[in-house]
C-alpha cells in the first residue's frame, strides 16, 4: 500500500501497534534541557530506575543561560540551580552534556543538527514545543512533556495515537529570495490555516517552493508546525539534507550506506493519501508581520492593523480575540504596519538564530546604523553559530551598527533568562510565539524575518524590505 | 465530580499566560500554582476554590510543552478544563502526570455555561450537568488510551 513519508518513519519505529488504538513507538534520539528534565530525573531517583539508553541521550543547556559575559557568575540563584541540577543529573547517569563553557553549547534545535545528532529517518523528541525543527531533515521529532520525558529515559519509547498525515503543497517562486524568506512562508501558512489548522497531524511540506529552500531554511518552516498546532513537520530528505549532514561531529561511520538507503525509501509514494491537503503558492507573498497575540494574527508588511470585524469575517468570537489582541497590543485598526514604531530588536531563537540567518541580517545592517531609540541584540542559536560569525566578521558588522553581540541560549524567545521586554516595550523578534507576556510581562512581540528585524532596527518603524538593497 | 465553572470566553488560550516562563525555574508545586493564569486573569489565585472547573474555547493550552502548566492549574485546585478542543502537547501533559481531566465539550455548554455555573461531570456516561441552570450537555469520550492512562492515575501507572 502507498504511504507517505511520515507513515514510513512511524512503521519502521513501532514497537507495538493496534488498529485506532494507541502504540508504543521507539526514540532514536532524546535531547534534554535544563528546564522540562529536573522532576524526570527526580522521579528516576525514587523509583530506583536508570536512563534506559544513555547514549541517545544528549543535553545542553539553553533556556535560562543568560546571554551576557560567560565568564560572570550567574547572578539568578534559582537559574544556577537549574543549571546545576542538570549537571549532577547528567553525571548521575551518564549522559552527555554540552554545558555553558562547551563549545558545542546551544539552542537544542541549533545543535542537534550542527552536530549531526538529528538525522533522516530517526524518531527525535525533547522536552520543548520545537523539536518540530528537526524534521527538516526528514525526521520524525516532536515535542513532549515532562512525564514523557521521564517514560523515554526510563524506557527508550512513547505511547501514543499515530497522527494523521497532512499535506502542505508550497508552490511557485519567489520573487526577492533574500527579502521573502522561509519565515515569511511559514507564517503565511498559519495565517491561513490558523493556530488549530494542523492539530492531530504530522504536516509535511512539499513542493517546489521548499525543494529550493536550504536547510536552515527548511527548520525555520518545520520549527513552527507546532505554532499551526501539529505535532511536528517534516520535508523528505534530497542532496542538500545529505551534504549538510556529511561529516559532522556525530555523522554515523558508515553515513554514505545509510544515504543510499534513505535515497531509496524515504519519500512519500506518488499515489499515497494524505488526510488533508492545503496548497500555498509563494510567488507573491510580501513580507510577513504580525499584529497580534497569536501566530495567525499575520499580515503583509503592505497592509495595515486589521478592523476587527474585517478580520474576524463574521465570526464573532475571533472579532472578540481581535479587539483584545489589539487592546492588548496598544494598536489601532487602520494603522499602516510601516508607522508602527518599535522599541527592540531581537534576532535569535530556536527559529531564526542560525548563520544564514545572521548573514542575511548582516546584508541589511552592514554600513548603517540602529535608530538612536532602539536596543537591539543579535543570539547566535549555538556557540558553533556564534563562532563561525566571528571568522566571518559579522560580529563586527553588528557591532559597528549598534547591535549587541551576544553569547547563544534561547535569550529573549521566552522571557526566562534575564532577556526580557519592560512592560509595553514594543520589538521586533524573529522568535516564533507573539503570545501576550511571552518575551516579558506587558512585552508586545511583533514577529518577523530576521532582514525584516534588521530593517526596522535601523529604520525605527517596520519597512518593506524589498525597498532595501540587499545585496 | 462537582465544582463551579470559571469561565474564559476565548480561544487560543496559551501556555504563556497559563503559566508565564519567568516562572518555569520554581520546582516547588505550591509556588507554581500562586502564579497559574496569571497572564490572562491575575486574580485567579485568590479566587479559585478547590474542585473548580475552567472551562475555555478552542485550542486550549497551545504553545510550549512546558507540564508547569497543567500543574499550576491542578496545584490551584481545578479538577477538569472543559474546552472546545485542545493542543495536544498540554493534553496529553494533563493526564500523563494525572494532573487534571482535558475534556472536549460542544458549543451547545461552551455558549451555555456560565462564570460560576455549578456544574457535575460524569465520564462514565460523558455527560455534565450544569446544577445551576438544570441542563446536560455530553462531553466527547475519552480514546482509548488516555482513558486507560487516565484510569490507572497516570502515565507511570497505567500497564497495558
Amino acid at each position: 500500500m502507498p504511504q507517505t513519508l511520515f507513515e514510513k518513519i512511524w512503521d519502521s519505529h513501532v514497537v507495538v501497534e493496534k488498529v485506532d488504538g494507541p502504540s508504543i513507538i521507539y526514540i532514536d534520539r532524546h535531547l534534554v534541557h535544563e528546564v522540562t528534565s529536573p522532576q524526570a530525573f527526580e522521579e528516576l531517583r525514587v523509583n530506583k530506575r536508570r536512563v534506559r539508553r544513555p547514549d541517545l541521550t544528549i543535553a545542553t543547556m539553553d533556556h535560562n543561560v543568560p546571554t551576557s559575559d560567560r565568564s560572570l557568575p550567574i547572578v539568578d540563584q534559582i537559574s544556577e540551580i537549574q543549571i546545576k541540577t542538570l549537571e549532577k543529573n547528567c553525571k548521575d547517569f551518564g549522559i552527555q552534556l554540552f554545558d555553558i563553557k562547551s563549545p558545542y553549547q546551544g539552542i537544542v534545535h541549533v545543535i542537534g543538527p550542527q552536530l549531526g545528532i538529528t538525522l533522516p529517518s530517526t524518531t527525535i523528541v525533547c522536552g520543548d514545543s520545537h523539536t518540530s525543527t528537526h524534521g527538516a531533515f526528514g525526521a520524525l521529532a516532536f515535542g513532549i512533556g515532562t512525564s514523557e520525558v521521564e517514560h523515554v529515559l526510563a524506557t527508550q519509547t512513547i505511547r501514543m495515537e499515530k497522527p494523521k498525515p497532512f499535506e502542505i503543497k508550497v508552490v511557485g517562486k519567489r520573487k526577492n529570495p533574500h527579502a521573502i524568506t522561509a519565515k515569511d512562508i511559514i507564517l503565511s501558512i498559519i495565517r491561513h490555516i490558523g493556530t488549530s489548522g494542523g492539530t492531530g497531524t504530522v504536516i509535511e511540506y512539499r513542493g517546489e517552493a521548499i525543494s529550493d529552500l536550504t536547510m536552515e531554511q527548511r527548520m525555520t518552516i518545520c520549527n513552527m508546525s507546532i505554532e499551526a498546532g501539529a505535532r511536528a513537520g517534516l520535508v523528505a530528505p534530497d542532496e542538500k539534507t545529505f551534504d549538510y549532514l556529511r561529516g559532522r561531529k556525530f555523522t554515523p561511520k558508515n553515513y554514505d550506506t545509510l544515504v543510499s538507503q534513505w535515497q531509496e525509501t524515504l519519500y512519500t509514494d506518488s499515489n499515497a493519501s494524505f488526510a488533508k491537503s492545503f496548497t500555498i503558492d509563494v510567488s507573491n507573498i510580501a513580507p510577513q508581520v504580525s499584529w497580534g497575540t497569536n501566530p495567525a494574527m499575520v499580515c503583509d508588511v503592505t497592509e495595515s492593523v486589521p478592523f476587527p470585524e474585517e478580520y474576524a469575517k463574521g465570526n464573532e468570537d475571533q472579532k472578540k480575540a481581535a479587539e483584545k489582541a489589539l487592546q492588548y497590543m496598544n494598536l489601532k485598526a487602520g494603522t499602516k504596519m510601516t508607522e508602527i514604531e518599535i522599541d527592540r530588536v531581537f534576532i535569535g531563537s530556536c527559529t531564526n538564530s542560525r548563520i544564514e540567518d545572521l548573514i542575511e541580517a548582516s546584508k541589511v545592517i552592514k554600513g548603517k546604523n540602529v535608530s538612536s531609540k532602539i536596543r537591539a541584540m543579535v543570539v547566535p542559536g549555538s556557540q558553533m553559530v556564534k563562532k563561525q560569525a566571528e571568522e566571518m566578521s559579522l560580529d563586527k558588522i553588528f557591532k559597528d551598527a549598534n547591535f549587541e553581540w551576544r553569547e547563544s541560549g534561547c535569550s529573549m524567545c521566552l522571557g526566562m533568562n534575564p532577556d526580557i521586554l519592560a512592560p509595553g516595550e514594543r520589538c521586533a523578534s524573529t522568535s516564533n510565539r507573539n503570545f501576550e507576556g511571552r518575551q516579558g510581562t506587558g512585552g508586545r512581540t511583533h514577529l518577523v524575518s530576521p532582514v525584516m528585524a534588521a530593517a526596522a532596527a535601523i529604520k525605527g518603524h517596520f519597512v518593506d524590505v524589498r525597498e532595501m538593497d540587499l545585496n | 465530580m462537582k465544582g463551579n465553572a470559571i469561565k474564559y470566553d476565548k480561544d487560543n488560550i496559551d501556555t504563556d499566560v497559563i503559566l508565564p516562563g519567568t516562572y518555569l525555574k520554581l520546582h516547588d508545586y505550591d509556588e507554581l500554582a500562586k502564579h497559574a493564569m496569571e497572564g490572562i486573569d491575575p486574580d485567579f489565585h485568590s479566587k479559585v476554590k478547590d474542585g473548580d472547573f475552567i472551562v475555555a474555547g478552542k485550542n486550549f493550552g497551545c504553545g510550549s510543552s512546558r507540564e508547569h502548566a497543567p500543574i499550576a492549574l491542578s496545584h490551584s485546585g481545578i479538577k477538569a478544563v472543559l474546552a472546545l478542543s485542545f493542543a495536544r502537547i498540554f493534553y496529553r501533559n494533563a493526564v500523563d502526570g494525572a494532573f487534571l481531566l482535558p475534556i472536549e465539550i460542544g458549543e451547545d455548554a461552551y455558549k451555555n455555561i456560565s462564570n460560576g455555573d455549578q456544574l457535575e461531570i460524569n465520564t462514565e456516561k460523558n455527560t455534565i450537568k450544569n446544577l445551576t441552570k438544570n441542563k446536560e450537555y455530553q462531553m466527547k469520550p475519552f480514546s482509548e488510551l488516555i482513558g486507560k492512562i487516565i484510569a490507572a492515575g497516570g502515565l507511570f501507572k497505567y500497564k497495558p
